[in-house]
């Protein structure tokens, strides 16, 4: 009871804060940001441009963070949500494995209501070689990370999914975490520490004083409005998106985007990360997340002028499912409910931009030593997994600008929903409901911002992940949604077995009430579907295929949704 | 015992058309799982709703438009009109009274509030003749607390849209805040259940006499299932009262598989409930016996089968990774064999795998390896050819299709 006090304390300061940008997502609002003056002005609303916010909040700067679409729509949001050991890049990259295990470790503080430990697996198959196995371990030692070589038999018993013809097993401390929520909490704290934050702002243009980046020129994407606000900094945090933020500044960066497929399976069939035990190849990653696993990646290299298409081909189907059901032979009979790719963000080195030489560490670059270009700073390269790390970096070369000598705090203060270390949703003793468990496992001691005083409140809307009507107005009026995508980001919404196929209604009605607009809630669900379709397509046979035909049934057949919205040629802004 | 027909299925398509046999004294015996597509039923049959994306006036008229791979166009358009009046009868045999004629169309109205064409509505369920004469001017659409399973908001936006005027009144009785306690039993059909008794109907009648105020019609979402019920609520409200359908499971249609089955069953038909057949074995040309999970090495033989499986939400059809197929007797269908060609981007768009199904002769006889089975035919949503999804033609293809098929398995009887 103490504790859930504390949490209440601290929830008036939030509403202030937050609440009252968001409840109010007025043209007075926004009109205020764009008249102010920021320290600094990051663009790239992902786990980098979050945590680079946080980071400058912290300090003390005046932040304006921007994003063009939804919070952690690019690389953060379409990735594993796995939470490396660095075990993976232990013997063909020691810094980068040094520098995950290190942020590993202080995620687990600080973030500890988006991680859950699992732990790792790294498994030798009778057609790898075993011998990698005492060169993975040692290169493991030299970057700091734990790794346990464990018997067989003790790996098939400590994680039945696992293929039972494994001829070796190291265990490692990796971990699941949800990127989403990761995000989400950064910018929170970035807020209540007086940042401000726009999501659907695209840069359109950079406003360049002779060779002084002195703001950034934006498009309002809800209403249209073309507006300029000024910043004495500016940071890229754009990922593979930089190249093209960096050309509006007049900089030149090359980059490499490298796409990777994933797919996503309609239950959580492994408890433990596993990885293969080989040079790092296709598919050899099976990450359980929340009720789900996913397994993933390919790696293509493609070119820039592509990033923005995300439709998974079908070849790229067919080697994670080849790849995959060795790892966890069950996965040939567990349904795929979608597939979705992402790319990462790799840059080329300065010294050699024609690609050969990569670099897949933290590329920070002072574009004012660089380029003779000032105030602009980029950020990119790395991994979700190091985002603080990026941010700290980013927010120390912005403070050296700036004549900021306050410390880093991020590695040690725990982000909102992980201050209270004695919450934990998976203790029985205390009587939770399913969705205030769910919820407490999504968002932490904040979940005690959620309604839950009457029956209505605690009404289920979406019962593959137990969200409550409260959660979602929660989400509605203090998470910056705008529409069910967003919405699906923060509280899971749709993300379960079924992806929405009566709880997308069900939300959907609910937003029309909240935001008093029906016409635009179809739309919206429309919409919603559509997108959930995107990543069902790749994969529609079996199971899937049968979803799809019901949810047809459901919202065309029964309903109707397709009389009263069209949706030829739309192009959604998500 | 050897049965005149075995039936695989027990849906829409399978019930009825075992009613049919059984009516004229065939000994029949269906095979069912348990699950039908009526769950998702809006209360309404459509025999025929749109035509190149506009809606059809006279289902009838409009049949001569169709491909000819359509089971309408195989059938026929004149046995289709006799058909169609045979099915309402049928129906109205069985318990299930609705309103409506297949000359015209007339409009239901969706849990979103969506005029869609209807061919059959339930009597007790709101629907309109013409939309440019409405039954009426002001409704009350009764509201329940804390039921999300009918999206109010876009319900009464669409009705005002129709050109009504609406009054949003939410209410609630002790049994329904009983209910609400428990976060997941909110669904239309666990309301159903709580809501059956005399004394918890007048407790709604009370509160809607309450409320209703200036309103000619009350309209109540679809969340009871019993005859019964609804009229004696009718009864007890002191205005027209209609129900209008919800999301998923839908209790009128529930009901009205419901009252199908029990039809069947008073005819001396023979409903195998929860169990599926798993093979069948063919001599030359023809079945003669049909394997289930449950029965075993007891397979049941029978003159005549009829194959009611439904489409892929029913596992009539199944899509693997490489191809579509029709699990039972590995029958020919009409699908695309490129795995692209399943499905389009937009959820929204006609997607192709909705026409896939069996391929059949014109007497709805199934194919296997190009040769016809003379004494199985195919029924309902597992045929090729039609689209319910975008032509509105699903529960008409499964009652006609039926009476088709039982009609020529009593032809060539006699």
């Amino acid at each position: 009871m103490a504790k859930s006090k504390s949490v209440c304390n601290f929830a008036p300061k939030l509403i202030e804060s937050i609440g009252f940008a968001t409840l109010k997502t007025s043209f007075m609002v926004t009109d205020n940001i764009y008249k102010n003056e920021y320290d600094v002005i990051i663009i790239g609303g992902g786990a980098t441009g979050a945590g680079t916010a946080r980071d400058c909040a912290l300090r003390g700067l005046k932040v304006l963070l921007v994003e063009r679409n939804d919070y952690s729509t690019g690389a953060t949001g379409r990735n594993h949500g796995l939470m490396h050991s660095g075990a993976r890049y232990a013997v063909t990259d020691g810094e980068s494995a040094s520098e995950c295990i290190s942020e590993n470790m202080i995620l687990r503080r600080i973030a500890r209501h988006c991680v859950e430990e699992t732990d790792g697996l790294f498994i030798t198959l009778p057609e790898d070689d075993l011998g990698y196995q005492r060169t993975f371990v040692d290169a493991c030692e030299r970057a700091g990370i734990r790794a346990d070589i464990i018997d067989p038999e003790e790996a098939r018993r400590i994680e039945p999914a696992v293929n039972p013809e494994l001829i070796g097993a190291v265990r490692v401390p990796d971990a699941s975490i949800d990127p989403f929520r990761l995000t989400v909490a950064n910018l929170l704290d970035a807020r209540l520490h007086g940042a401000d934050t726009l999501n659907y702002h695209e840069v359109e243009g950079m406003i360049v004083n002779q060779n002084r980046i002195e703001g950034v020129k934006l498009l309002n994407k809800l209403t249209g409005e073309h507006v300029e606000v000024r910043g004495r900094v500016v940071v890229n945090a754009c990922g593979i998106w930089g190249q093209r933020i960096a050309e509006m500044a007049g900089a030149k960066i090359s980059m490499f985007p490298a796409r990777g497929a994933l797919l996503i399976f309609g239950h959580r069939v492994n408890n433990m990360v596993i990885n293969r035990c080989r040079k790092p190849a296709n598919a050899d990653i099976l990450v359980p997340d929340d009720t789900v696993c996913v397994i993933g990646t390919t790696s293509d290299r493609i070119p820039i002028e592509t990033v923005d298409d995300m439709r998974v081909t079908r070849e790229e189907v067919d080697v994670l499912l080849k790849e995959g059901v060795k790892i966890a032979p069950s996965l040939a009979t567990t349904r795929i409910i979608r597939a979705y790719a992402g790319v990462r963000p790799l840059v080329a080195s300065d010294d050699d931009p024609s690609g050969r030489s990569i670099s897949r560490g933290i590329v920070c670059l002072d574009h004012a030593k660089r380029d003779g270009l000032e105030g602009f700073i980029t950020i990119t390269g790395g991994k979700m997994m190091t985002y603080r790390l990026m941010g700290e970096i980013a927010t120390n070369a912005v403070c050296a600008k700036l004549g900021n000598t306050a410390p880093c705090v991020t590695a040690t203060q725990p982000l909102p929903g992980s201050e209270d270390d004695t919450l934990d949703q998976r203790d029985m003793s205390k009587r939770y409901s399913f969705g205030q468990r769910a919820a407490i496992g999504r968002h932490g001691s904040l979940a005690a911002r959620i309604e839950k005083e009457n029956d209505i409140d605690n009404a289920l809307v979406c019962e593959c992940e137990g969200v409550t009507v409260g959660e979602i107005k929660y989400a509605v009026h203090q998470l910056h949604v705008h529409n069910l995508v967003n919405l699906r980001r923060r509280t899971r919404v749709g993300m379960g077995t079924c992806q929405g196929k009566l709880c997308s209604c069900r939300a959907a009605s609910l937003m029309g009430e909240f935001r008093h607009d029906v016409k635009g809630a179809q739309a919206d669900l429309a919409a919603f579907l559509d997108e959930r379709w995107k990543g069902m397509r790749p994969v529609a046979w079996g199971d899937t295929l049968r979803e799809a035909q019901l949810t047809a049934a459901i919202y065309e057949g029964l309903c109707g949704l397709d009389q009263v919205v069209d949706r030829t040629g739309k192009e959604d802004v998500q | 015992m050897k049965m005149n027909t075995v039936i695989m299925g027990g849906g829409l398509s399978g019930l009825v058309c075992g009613i049919a046999l059984a009516k004229r004294g065939q000994r029949v015996t269906i095979v069912a799982t348990g699950q039908s597509t009526l769950l998702f039923n809006g209360g309404s049959m459509e025999l025929l709703g749109y035509l190149d994306g506009k809606a059809v006036v006279s289902p009838i008229e409009a049949i001569a438009s169709l491909s000819e791979e359509h089971p309408y166009r195989k059938i026929g358009a004149d046995r289709i009109a006799l058909l169609a009046d045979q099915a309402k009868t049928l129906l109205d045999d069985a318990g299930i009274q609705m309103e409506g004629t297949a000359a015209a169309n007339h409009w239901r109205v969706t849990p979103m509030g969506v005029a869609k064409p209807a061919w059959l509505t339930l009597k007790s369920h709101v629907h309109i003749d013409d939309l440019k004469q409405l039954p009426c001017k002001r409704l009350a659409l009764m509201c329940i607390k804390g039921f999300f399973d009918e999206p109010n908001g876009m319900l009464a936006d669409g009705l005002k849209d129709m050109g009504f005027e609406v009054d949003r009144l939410e209410f609630t009785t002790d049994d329904i805040t009983a209910l609400r306690r428990s976060p997941s039993e909110m669904r239309a059909s666990s309301l159903a259940k709580r809501l059956g008794s005399n004394s918890a109907l007048q407790r709604i009648a009370d509160q809607i006499n309450q409320l209703a105020g200036e309103a000619e019609m009350v309209l109540l979402p679809s969340v009871l299932g019993d005859e019964d019920h609804i009229h004696a609520l009718q009864s007890m409200v002191n205005k027209p009262l209609r129900l209008v359908a919800t999301l998923p499971p839908s209790v009128s249609g529930n009901r009205m598989q419901t009252l199908l089955r029990h039809y069947f069953q008073m005819l001396g038909g023979n409903y195998l409930m929860g169990d599926t057949v798993v093979s069948a074995t063919l001599d030359g040309d023809r079945v003669t016996s049909v394997t289930t999970a449950k029965l075993g090495d007891m397979p049941l033989k029978a003159d005549q089968f009829i194959l009611a499986t439904g489409s892929f939400i029913s596992r009539g059809l199944v899509a693997d990774y490489e191809r579509v197929y029709e699990p039972i007797l590995g029958l020919d269908v009409d699908a695309d064999a490129d795995r692209e060609k399943w499905t389009r981007f937009g959820i929204l768009e006609p997607q192709a795998y909705s026409r896939f199904g069996v391929k059949t002769d014109n007497d709805l006889r199934c194919l296997k390896e190009g040769k016809t089975i003379q004494n199985l035919r195919a029924i309902g949503s597992v045929l090729s050819g039609h689209d319910a999804i975008k032509m509105g033609d699903g529960t008409g293809v499964s009652l006609l299709s039926a009476l088709a098929a039982a009609q020529s398995i009593l032809a060539a009887q006699s």
